[in-house]
């Protein structure tokens, strides 16, 4: 990244107001970055009624860009697109982050195409290259391997990065300058429509703080019970706690695909990731190695989910959760 | 409803159920060899042809796959034959190896082209080898037409669709114009399985082969990934710490406790 390039700027998509969490973490690699390279870490707002998540955010970078436009209040690709597009010329940043969210996967490759951009998407980490360009690195081949990207520093590159849940960003000493930045936009630029948004489906499994997920010995009347007794429990130490399943849960029809963890479903990173009678296939492990705390309940002691457990216990599910859940209830 | 003519783009993949020894990281050459797994085509491949053919089902037409590579594996994208595609493409071509996403889609830009358009191009959200997801709509900037992501399932209207598509919590139902490129989820659901019939007719499906040059693209334009380096998983060195007890009881209630000791839960 050259000089001339002084910016690292992150997209922050906000819900409510507010920036989302693997936003605003993703600020903390902004100012790493922009240290590195000497350049200014900003943020980009976009959308409608701003003023209050322009405050947050210039917590949290130097400059705050916010293009208040009514076209932009609701998420339309082609929008966004175009108002990020008109930043990127403009501002030329040397990089622009963002979280690797359902909405940046679809933006990041409009944006890419229309700015000559190279593009690098589900990144775990970021770094400056001597080159001049920098060194992304993902996991492909669903975590069998990682793989490191080495851009050429002569557009923004854009990187999405997955959210790794750090518990967001510490805020900067002074807060950074708001800067309203005008972008005119044609409405006919949005070539979908949207009719409606239906808020059912997708588990949101990706934002849980646990995730108690159950395998093929749980698809039983009892096992399910005990894995919902199980989330139940957890519910009262944390804020979110999901239910996930196996793929052989989800094609058996007894939990919907929205919360199928593996390489063809969810990819979760929580911060304890309960697996019952889960054999952990690679396909399985795959989306969820990424968790903080394994624990691992399993009949089969050889059960490949316990190389990547940090706490097992070795038994049928009926016989160990329910002191399990009753234990966790009496140190409540 | 209009008959539609649907490109789907299938490439093929190892298969990504294999174990993981069957994954060798070949780090110097900087490339994952598949060892004892056979190629499959891209899960999220499938998804996608399995909502063109109900798509098909419901308003005719045809559906025409697409597949690029240097070397194509002809048997197994044969399975798009055997379930109900019309015919089978390949672009291949030795230039075609390791092509990054914008020139993937470029050379799958020209071939949709030289087919003379369609209605309906389909690709998975992403392919489970390199992971990325941009093909498919890097295609619909190039093509000039609307590209949605994430799609679930697909209605046919007179000359516009109506498609949902994943949100975080929930979905998004939008109406997109013809023609439109979709990125396809795996809750469209899985493929289904050939029928007698279809597996009898595939011998007189047309497979077509087309390189580089029937293509008008010149090698040179064309860019490969730029890998710095590619290595083997950070070792998953977790310490499974076993809990013991005289009963399964007794670990569960021991498991309960040493989480609450070391601070987990």
């Amino acid at each position: 990244m050259t000089r001339e390039h002084g910016r690292i700027l992150t997209l922050i998509e906000w819900d409510e107001g507010r920036g989302r969490p693997a936003c605003l973490e993703l600020t903390i690699l902004a100012r790493r970055l922009a240290q590195e390279c000497g350049a200014i870490p900003c943020a980009l707002l976009l959308g409608c009624g701003l003023a209050e998540a322009s405050e947050e955010i210039a917590r949290y970078a130097e400059e705050v860009y916010v293009i208040e436009n009514a076209l932009l209040g609701d998420f339309q690709a082609d929008l966004y697109a175009a108002a990020l597009t008109v930043v990127g010329r403009s501002l030329a940043p040397g990089a622009i982050l963002m979280a690797h969210t359902y909405n940046a996967m679809e933006i990041a490759p409009k944006v890419a195409c229309r700015l000559g951009s190279e593009l690098v998407t589900g990144c775990i980490s970021v770094e400056k290259d001597e080159q001049g360009g920098l060194l992304c690195s993902k996991q492909v081949y669903g975590g069998h391997a990682v793989a490191v990207f080495q851009t050429k520093g002569e557009m923004p590159a854009i990187i999405t990065l997955e959210p790794r849940n750090s518990g967001c960003a510490g805020p900067i000493e002074s807060p950074g300058r708001i800067i309203p930045f005008a972008c005119e936009l044609d409405g006919s630029l949005a070539l979908t429509q949207s009719i409606s948004i239906i808020p059912e489906g997708s588990a949101g499994l990706d934002l849980a703080d646990v995730v108690v997920a159950g395998g093929r010995g749980a698809g039983t009347p009892e096992g399910i019970t005990l894995l919902e007794e199980l989330a139940q429990t957890l519910r009262r130490r944390f804020a979110r706690v999901e239910i996930g399943a196996s793929r052989a849960l989800v094609d058996a029809g007894l939990f919907s695909r929205a919360r199928q963890i593996g390489q063809t479903g969810e990819t979760v990173s929580p911060e304890v990731y309960v697996a019952v009678a889960i054999s952990g296939s690679t396909q399985h492990v795959g989306g969820m190695a990424g968790s903080k705390t394994v624990v691992a309940i399993n009949k089969n002691s050889d059960a490949p989910i316990f190389e990547v457990a940090d706490y097992g216990a070795v038994g049928t599910l009926e016989s160990i959760l329910p002191a399990f859940i009753r234990q966790l209830e009496d140190l409540a | 409803m209009k008959a539609l003519k649907i490109v789907v783009c299938l490439k093929s993949v190892p298969d990504p159920e294999g174990p993981r020894s069957a994954f060798q990281v070949d780090v110097e050459a900087k490339q994952v060899v598949p060892v004892g797994i056979p190629p499959v085509i891209n899960p999220y491949g499938e998804n996608a042809l399995e909502l063109a053919l109900r798509l098909k089902e419901l308003c005719g037409g045809s559906i025409i796959a697409i597949n690029l590579s240097d070397k194509a594996v002809t048997p197994v994208l044969k399975k798009a034959l055997s379930v109900g595609a019309n015919e089978l493409i390949l672009l291949e071509d030795p230039s075609f190896r390791n092509l990054g996403s914008r020139s993937t889609a470029e050379v799958l830009c020209a071939a949709i082209g030289k087919i003379g358009g369609c209605d309906l191009v389909l690709t998975g959200r992403q392919a489970v080898d390199w992971e990325n997801g941009n093909v498919g709509l890097f295609l619909g900037e190039m093509l000039g037409i609307p590209a949605v992501n994430l799609v679930r399932s697909v209605e046919p209207e007179e000359t516009t669709i109506t498609v949902q598509r994943l949100k975080r919590v929930g979905y998004e139902v939008i109406r997109c114009p013809l023609p439109a490129v979709l990125t396809v989820s795996s809750e469209a659901g899985e493929l289904r399985l050939p029928t007698l019939k279809a597996i009898q007719e595939v011998r007189k499906k047309p497979v077509t082969t087309w390189r580089a040059a029937d293509l008008g693209i010149e090698a040179t334009g064309l860019e490969t990934r730029r890998i710095f380096s590619l290595s083997p998983p950070p070792s998953k060195s977790r310490d499974c710490r076993y809990v013991e007890g005289e009963s399964s009881e007794d670990k569960g209630k021991n498991l309960a406790l040493r989480l609450r000791e070391d601070g987990v839960v």
